[in-house]
């Protein structure tokens, strides 16, 4: 099939956004059990997506405003709130 | 002051959840803290469209979203980067006929151990920082920040179509970037 790496490659992409039809579920899933570059596309993409995915809940799940901060927000409020 | 409706007892009640959810998006402690700071100001000061419907923390996560997402957007533009008239860039990874002009390999390491890793944290806002100014946008939005399609679509101004364009791009150019700067990094031969 013509452009079928460039095509699936846009599939791969699409799949992390939005549900895939189930002719273009097909048609990637067959290009992906024949391709091996592709393949390998597809995994390099999801994983980026997972990463940052894992960064967003993964780091700071155990992070607290400091004292210091705490400190700093309430006086900033004060000055704002009465200004 | 009693009333639990002010900007003092949000920040107690709520502070940190919401520093961690732009400091996880953000990933900078004071620029977490600005923007905690703005929302907690912009929530006082809008609190009479406050008209209860969800959560007070659930609204301040709304005004926090929209905070994070103007910063970003401002960064962006202020990096004056041209959105040239591009030609499709993802072209440039394929043959005519289609096929990879330069066959992506597998990456080996994990997901747990590069989230946790800095240096990989650098070279990965390094590879996103050199996308076009639209292209990171959406990125950023969508992968970044986690928001969904509909929302990315609507703060950028553009068709999910041409959103999925935008990403597709963004993701090849970066994935032959990463892989450049850091799964393959060194082993060329
Ligand atoms: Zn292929």
């Amino acid at each position: 099939m013509k452009h079928a790496c460039h095509y699936a490659s846009r599939l791969a992409s699409d799949s992390l956004d939005r549900p895939l039809t189930l002719w273009e579920r097909i048609r990637l899933k067959l290009h992906l059990s024949i391709c091996n570059n592709c393949k390998n596309c597809d995994n390099n993409l999801k994983l980026m997506r997972q990463i940052n995915e894992l960064m967003r809940i993964n780091d700071y799940g155990h992070i607290r405003l400091s004292e210091q901060q705490l400190k700093h927000l309430h006086q900033a409020l004060d000055s704002d709130t009465k200004a | 002051m009693n009333n639990p409706d002010n900007p003092h007892a949000w920040l107690k009640e709520h502070g940190d959840y919401l520093y961690r959810y732009a400091m996880s998006r953000l990933h900078n402690e004071e620029l977490a803290q600005d923007m905690l700071q703005e929302t907690l100001l912009a929530g006082w000061k809008g609190y009479d469209k406050f008209a209860g419907q969800s959560s007070i923390r659930t609204w301040l996560v709304g005004i926090l979203k929209h905070k994070i997402i103007d910063y970003i957007r401002r960064e962006i533009r202020g990096r004056n980067l041209k959105d040239a008239v591009e030609s499709d860039p993802t072209s440039a990874f394929f043959n005519a006929n289609g096929s990879w002009s330069e066959a992506p390999n597998a990456w080996k390491e994990n997901p747990e151990d590069l989230c946790k890793n800095e240096q990989f944290h650098k070279t990965l806002e390094l590879c996103i920082s050199r996308l076009p100014e639209k292209q990171q946008l959406v990125f950023r939005m969508r992968d970044i920040v986690g928001e969904d399609t509909p929302t990315v679509c609507k703060c950028c101004d553009i068709t999910s179509t041409h959103l999925h364009v935008l990403l597709h791009r963004a993701r090849l150019t970066l994935r032959k970037c990463l892989n450049m700067h850091w799964f393959e990094k060194g082993t060329d031969s």
